[in-house]
């Protein structure tokens, strides 16, 4: 019997101390036999740092939650197999239904495989898609497309439209020169997917970007990946050099008459670059403003040739698809939304981390059902999806499917799938103001209503936090957000207020407290709107609050009760924190 | 090539397959609203302008999503619309957005305070280089009786001009009467005037306001009659002002030129006594009541009804016209109560007629007087003095006749509503004045005879509606000193009335064109600013000596030079945009009305700059089309200016500041061409 | 970053692989910035220069691409670059207090750097760490779960051990 020990090291397990973890293991472990490897994320960032446990291949044990100082007891159980030393380490029956509950496709090797190894990705199936496509009986890039046709794959950016549909437009419009371009720029607050498939398995990515390559008839791809994403950066040159020097990129690959070279691009720092026209702009090395459509990718892209952009978790559910057929990744899902999507559930929710679901589940059964609901016990208040182009859902929209339709009708959308779950101690007036903040600063600046709408949107929203918003500025938002999402330029503009007209529409009488004349955030979270007493029943007259308040406005003798001059006080909660006997009070 | 038809705001067009939508229209006569588009480079996209609705997509569906003209090609059977609700508030809200993030001056300060709207930079400009004609022509665009109102206006455009923040002001309106009589004494510049309509307007009342409009709508094509209850035309200008202030053969002169356009001008017809306003409404196609303000207001006081106490209207009538005898006054002792223009022109006619003392009674301080400062000083070295804070309490009479006037002594308190410290009696305390004449100048009212089944205010005056100038009778229009707020000075009434004339043009040929007041940009300018400009002191018209005018009712001022005149005018700060005329931003924002004040926040602050030979920049001006920096690189494949920055605060510059990048300038003023606004100026 | 002179004299030998291997490959401006950045720590403006010239393209739009993206920075940043990370889920779970907490202890703003050249301090988008917000990287390490007093200890710790070197 052989153990294998896996360290989970994505970018969050380094961030949590997965490599102090692995270096001690590694020194624990110096000259034994067993072995010591890295997986990439599985995606229960909330139990990081994770150690996986393999026995022949099976998953013997999984470790949560692991320091340095655990090394030695792990490298006793592994060495002996003797796996009772380490049983306080292992998940929870309850932890590990978070993944029982998902269905893994584009994720399938993430946590699994070592992503540094090529090796280890073709013990998982890797390339046998590829190997399937342009080998033996083979498929031609038309049976690909149908293929694709048939699984009703939709671009999982936040679009959703038909990938097939794109693939066909790029392989019929005419030219030998043709790009495959993969978006991995996830600019999106609160979204790691992509991040995640990359750094942990990045053959799964170059496969389908591969497939999708000779689908269309691309002979370069081009990987355009954030600069804030340096390991995924890393990690991706590796496998394309191992895929490179096995055969599987360049010049007659599997020594078909197939060839694609591949290159990565990195970013560097907008997240308009996610619109594909913009995306494009900056691959040649301009500024990224967006194009206008027409004329389409597809038709005149990159370099003005005929280009086919999809996102990363797209071209990760490609391989499968040609393995197990269209109808397979068809079966699951709704009606108008096929297979699985992936989603960074993060937030105040208790467990946090990577799902993939079967489009079709409600945002309850993710959220309470695999992510065990809203964490410290607080109420669940809405759920954000799609970042600064989405919006919220409210409590009771929480039964509504996952479903491209059915999410767009609630004014959130699909998004790429960041999912953050606030609780009631969110404000919904701050979070819609966190987004314009973040729309306003990426603005690229080219067309006016993006340019100046979200400044002015920013600008108002602004105000109503700070306690200077009047009951007319909710129309006057409204009225901005509408010509906004008409008259702007590209997606970015064109979705910016969906942030704000959400938060509107569902939690009108939030920003109603915030204008009226008292001026209150229902959610105590707005430091403007705040007002703090002392409870003189409650008071000891302990000082501390007195102490910490850094403009004097507290005044009480020893052992008195102290009270906050009003006028004095600029609400910055100092007290509220000091305060050992829940004396101060937040109005 | 196929041949694609469509329709634009429902005109049937045709055009050749393959162009844009904006293309297409252009090709049939219609200019889709934009800015960031321009032939010579490729399409863009960022204004926003041009945004149409497709309301039928060629299947008789319209398309859910509006497009950018610029960029959507036309099709088969599109119905392509930008006069929906949609689209036009989709580029309201576009102008407001970009007026929100501009700074600038379309007009200068001068004209947006002008009453009428003149164009004073325009005709300072055209005197400082020695074209009064064309100085005139400008004028006369706004004002018919130029050299008049050169005279006689108290010109808000001074009291606003920025040059008074160097120094003082621009002497604006000497420099207008300057052209004026210039005009006069030559051959008298004639405007263009439209071939004759047909229609026939009536005007009542031949003072300012009703000449204007006679003017403006007779130049229009209309056949027009003013009819006057006087016996002469000009209205206030004639039997209010003082001839010392305005000649009467100016005045007369100016009329004879209105008179030639064809105006027809009979005196002597009162509406109510000679003619009534129901047989004036059946014989014209349109009437406009210009009917003025000439009852004096009372005082209320005990004792107004004595004989020696009269309105200051009715006190200047006869001798302002010079109609009437001149009374003697000498030896005696007269009292203006008022602190207005009137009072002053009461006052200083008192004294011109040999009165011994001339007192002026006003409640507050001279700070506070409405009149015009220069006639306060004139009248001081015309020996009139002043009782400021005291206010008329009491006309005490002998044999029926005024003899004292009891005067409450009065304080200055709070500022009242209109801004000015309001006056509260000193309680108890008093004063006696002797006097032999009380001239009452404290305001005036309209008389309302003859306006059968007309609305009126509460204040007594015509109500007309603010943007039509429609009375509540159709047809009938009423401007000047008898509508609305009530008597004000000669050029408000000009405005107004020209305003009027312009509607009421567009009424008589069957269009709707209500008056809304075009939206300017305006920027806040200090001192401070200008603390760099070199200060040049104003000139002012010469004026005789007191005790010679103090005795005769010739002319005060003796005019300006040719040379003085340019001099003057020379010294305008052009505060304006040089671009207004060819500005392309603000003919859209003033297409339709906007408020950018809504979306008012932050502002990307600028200064002028000169980094190019030839061109400065304001980027305070520039919407960021990029047209320049487009333009540079295409088309004079230079690129030597780019965008720096992104988001709001992106700004355009010409590269770094390395004097040998910068000569690769050719000076091709390609990229001040392409300029939809203000942004670029060649130097 | 215009009135940061021009004459500075950068050692433009450094950048010359760089511009061999680029300049080149159409489109790489960005990627030639990059590697700038990487060189020099910023982007002084005669980098900026030479780069325009070495590829054949203007001063102008190698400024308007330098300037569009947050990458790029023409000033020196300290020996640490702190990136604190202002995503949704940071942001939800109290990224603006270790913000606060920050600028307090290194009295500097976002963008800034302490007057002894150790600390700069950028607030960016989204990490894609979220699980474990709210997160900073400081150069290339990342600490999650923080908490204005765990950050504050963070930055001591490393001013402790350039104190000790």
């Amino acid at each position: 019997m052989s153990i294998r020990i896996a360290v989970g090291q994505g970018s969050c397990g380094i961030a949590a101390g997965a490599a102090k973890v692995f270096a001690a293991l590694e020194q624990q472990l110096a000259g034994s036999a067993v072995s010591l490897g890295t997986v990439g994320c599985i995606g229960m960032c909330w139990l990081e740092p994770i150690v996986d446990l393999y026995e022949d291949n099976r998953l013997a044990a999984r470790l949560v939650r692991i320091c340095p100082d655990d090394a030695a007891r792990i490298a006793e159980a592994a060495r002996t197999g003797d796996l009772s030393g380490i049983a306080g380490l292992t998940i929870s029956a309850e932890d590990s239904r978070f993944l029982e509950q998902q269905t893994r496709i584009a994720l399938r090797n993430c946590g699994i495989i070592d992503p540094n190894s090529l090796e280890s990705a073709r013990a998982a199936g890797g390339y046998a898609a590829l190997e399937a496509v342009l080998t033996g009986k083979g498929m031609t890039p038309e049976e690909v497309i149908a293929c694709i046709k048939v699984s009703g794959l939709a671009g999982r950016g936040g679009a959703g439209f038909p990938t097939w549909f794109k693939w066909n437009a790029a392989r019929q419009s005419p030219g030998d020169e043709k790009y495959l371009i993969c978006n991995a720029d996830e600019g999106d607050p609160g979204a790691f997917m992509d991040r995640a498939v990359i750094e942990s398995d990045p053959h799964t990515l170059i496969e389908g970007m591969l497939i999708g390559a000779y689908a269309i008839g691309a002979k370069e791809a081009v990987v355009y990946v954030r600069a804030e994403y340096p390991l995924a950066i890393r990690r991706l040159s590796h496998a394309i050099d191992e895929a490179k020097a096995a055969g599987l990129i360049g010049q007659h690959i599997l020594g078909t008459d197939f060839s694609c070279e591949f290159r990565i691009k990195a970013g560097a720092g907008a997240f308009v670059c996610g619109e594909e026209t913009a995306l494009i702009e900056s691959l040649e090395g301009q500024r990224g403003m967006p194009r206008l459509k027409p004329p389409f990718p597809a038709a005149a892209g990159y370099w003005q040739k005929p280009s086919n952009i999809n996102n990363v978790e797209t071209f990760a559910n490609v391989a499968w698809i040609i393995q197990h057929g269209g109808e397979a990744f068809a079966a699951m899902g709704t009606e108008g939304s096929k297979g699985t999507k992936v989603f960074a559930l993060t937030g105040k929710i208790q467990r946090s981390g990577l799902v993939e679901i079967p489009m079709g589940m409600t945002l309850r059964e993710v959220i309470f059902g695999i992510g065990g609901g809203v964490r410290d016990g607080r109420q669940f208040k809405a759920v954000q999806l799609g970042g600064p182009s989405g919006g919220c859902v409210p409590a009771e929209l929480l039964d509504t499917v996952i479903d491209y339709k059915e999410l767009s009708a609630t004014g959130a959308i699909m998004g790429s799938g960041g999912m953050v779950v606030m609780d009631d101690t969110t404000c919904m007036v701050s979070m819609a103001k966190f987004f314009l903040d973040f729309t306003a600063k990426e603005s690229c600046g080219k067309c006016v209503h993006c340019r100046i709408g979200t400044k002015r949107m920013q600008e108002i929203l602004d105000r109503i936090v700070s306690g200077d918003g009047k009951p007319e500025d909710l129309d006057l938002l409204e009225e901005l957000c509408l010509a906004v999402r008409d008259g702007a330029l590209c997606g970015l503009g064109q979705t910016a207020p969906n942030p704000v007209l959400t938060a509107l529409r569902y939690f009108r009488p939030e920003f109603e407290a915030h204008t009226a004349v008292e001026k209150r955030c229902p959610a105590h979270a707005c430091a403007a709107l705040l007002q703090y007493e002392i409870d003189a029943e409650k008071c000891r007259g302990c000082t501390a609050c007195a102490r910490k308040c850094p403009v004097g406005a507290i005044a009480g003798n020893v052992r008195q009760p102290h009270t906050i001059d009003k006028n004095q006080c600029i609400r910055c909660g100092a007290c509220f924190a000091a305060c050992r006997f829940d004396a101060v009070s937040r109005l | 090539m196929k041949q694609i038809h469509f329709t634009v705001n429902g005109i049937p067009c045709v055009c050749d397959e393959g162009m844009t939508i904006l293309q297409a229209a252009r090709a049939n006569g219609i200019e889709i609203p934009n800015l960031c588009n321009d032939e010579r480079v490729r399409v863009y996209g960022a204004c926003g302008l041009c945004a149409v609705e497709i309301t039928d997509g060629g299947d008789g569906r319209p398309l859910p999503k509006l497009l950018r003209a610029c960029s959507a090609k036309i099709a088969e059977g599109y119905a392509v619309r930008f006069d929906t609700d949609r689209v036009t508030r989709s580029r309201k809200i576009a102008l407001e957005l970009l007026m929100s993030d501009h700074t600038g001056d379309c007009r200068g300060p001068c004209q947006l305070n002008c009453p009428a709207g003149t164009d004073c930079q325009g005709y300072v400009k055209k005197i400082a280089q020695g074209d009064f004609q064309g100085a005139v022509e400008i004028i006369k665009e706004k004002i018919p009786l130029p050299a008049s109102i050169g005279r006689v206006c108290p010109h808000p455009c001074e009291q606003h001009c920025r040059r008074g923040l160097v120094e003082q002001p621009v002497s604006i309106a000497a420099l207008k009467a300057h052209a004026a009589d210039r005009d006069l004494a030559g051959t008298p510049f004639r405007a263009a005037q439209k071939p004759d309509s047909g229609k026939r307007v009536a005007v009542v009342g031949g003072g300012p306001a009703g000449l204007t409009a006679a003017y403006f709508l007779r130049l229009a094509g209309h056949a027009v009659t003013v009819l006057d209850a006087q016996a002469h035309m000009g209205g206030m200008l004639r039997y209010g002002i003082p001839a010392y202030r305005l000649p009467k053969d100016v005045l007369d002169r100016e009329i004879a030129l209105i008179a030639e356009t064809g105006v027809t001008l009979k005196n002597g017809v009162r509406l109510g006594r000679d003619i009534t306003l129901d047989a004036l409404r059946r014989a014209y196609d349109a009437v406009i009541l210009a009917t003025g303000a000439w009852a004096s207001m009372p005082m209320r006081v005990p004792g107004e009804e004595l004989s020696g106490v009269t309105g200051g209207i009715e006190f200047l009538h006869g001798i302002s016209s010079q109609e009437g005898e001149i009374p003697d006054l000498s030896g005696k002792t007269v009292a203006v109560c008022g602190g207005g223009n009137t009072a002053m022109d009461a006052c200083r006619t008192a004294v011109r007629c040999g009165a011994e003392k001339v007192y002026v009674i006003y409640r507050r301080t001279r700070s506070e007087m409405p009149a015009e400062d220069i006639e306060i000083t004139e009248a001081e070295q015309e020996g009139v003095i002043f009782r400021f804070l005291t206010n008329p309490a009491e006309l005490i009479g002998e044999n029926g006749r005024v003899r004292q006037m009891r005067l409450q002594i009065m304080e200055l308190g709070e500022p009242d509503a209109s801004g000015r410290r309001a006056p509260v009696p000193v309680e108890g305390k008093y004063e006696l004045l002797d006097t032999d004449l009380v001239i009452m100048a404290i305001g005036q009212k309209p008389d309302p005879a003859g306006l059968d089944g007309i609305f009126l205010t509460n204040r007594g005056t015509v109500s007309a509606d603010a943007h039509s100038f429609l009375t509540n009778l159709p047809g009938v229009y009423a401007v000047g000193d008898a509508t609305n707020r009530g008597a004000s000075i000669a050029i408000e009434a000009i405005g107004e009335a020209g305003r009027c004339a312009k509607v009421a043009d567009a009424a008589l040929r069957g269009e709707s064109k209500p008056y809304f007041a075009p939206f300017y940009s305006q920027k806040a300018v200090t001192a401070a600013d200008l603390a760099d400009r070199e200060t040049v002191p104003r000139c002012e018209p010469p004026v005789r000596d007191a005790a010679e005018r103090r005795t005769d009712f010739l002319p005060v001022s003796l005019g300006l030079t040719d040379a003085a005149a340019m001099h003057e005018a020379k010294r305008c700060l052009e505060c304006g945009c040089h671009d207004y005329a060819d500005c392309r931003l603000i003919r859209y924002a003033q297409q339709q009305p906007i408020s950018p004040e809504r979306f008012a926040g932050a502002k990307n602050v600028h200064q002028p700059e000169r980094r190019l030979v030839t061109i400065e920049r304001d980027n305070g001006k520039c919407i960021l089309c990029a047209l320049c920096v487009r333009i540079c690189e295409e088309q004079a494949k230079q690129g030597i200016l780019g965008l720096v920055g992104r988001g709001f605060p992106t700004v355009i510059r010409p590269e770094f500041d390395r004097p040998e990048r910068i000569s690769a300038c050719r000076d091709c003023l390609l990229c001040a061409d392409a300029c939809p606004t203000g942004a670029l100026r060649i130097l | 970053m215009e009135n940061q002179s021009a004459r500075a004299k950068s050692d433009l030998s450094l950048l010359a692989p760089v511009l061999a291997e680029y300049a080149p490959q159409k489109g790489s401006l960005i990627t030639i910035l990059q590697h700038a950045q990487d060189i020099y720590g910023y982007l002084p403006a005669d980098v900026l220069f030479h780069i325009a010239e070495q590829t054949g393209t203007t001063p102008a739009k190698v400024m308007g691409v330098a300037t569009f993206y947050t990458q790029f920075r023409f000033q020196p940043v300290g020996k640490y670059l702190i990136q604190l990370c202002d995503g949704t889920a940071c942001h939800v779970n109290g990224s603006a207090q270790i913000a606060e907490a920050i600028r307090q202890h290194l009295h500097i703003e976002n963008g800034g750097t302490t007057a002894d050249g150790l600390f700069s301090l950028n607030i960016v988008a989204c990490l894609g760490c979220c699980s474990l917000s709210p997160v900073m990287t400081v150069n290339d390490d990342s600490y999650g779960a923080l908490t204005p007093e765990k950050a504050v200890a963070i930055l001591d710790g490393l001013r402790a051990k350039e104190a000790a070197v």
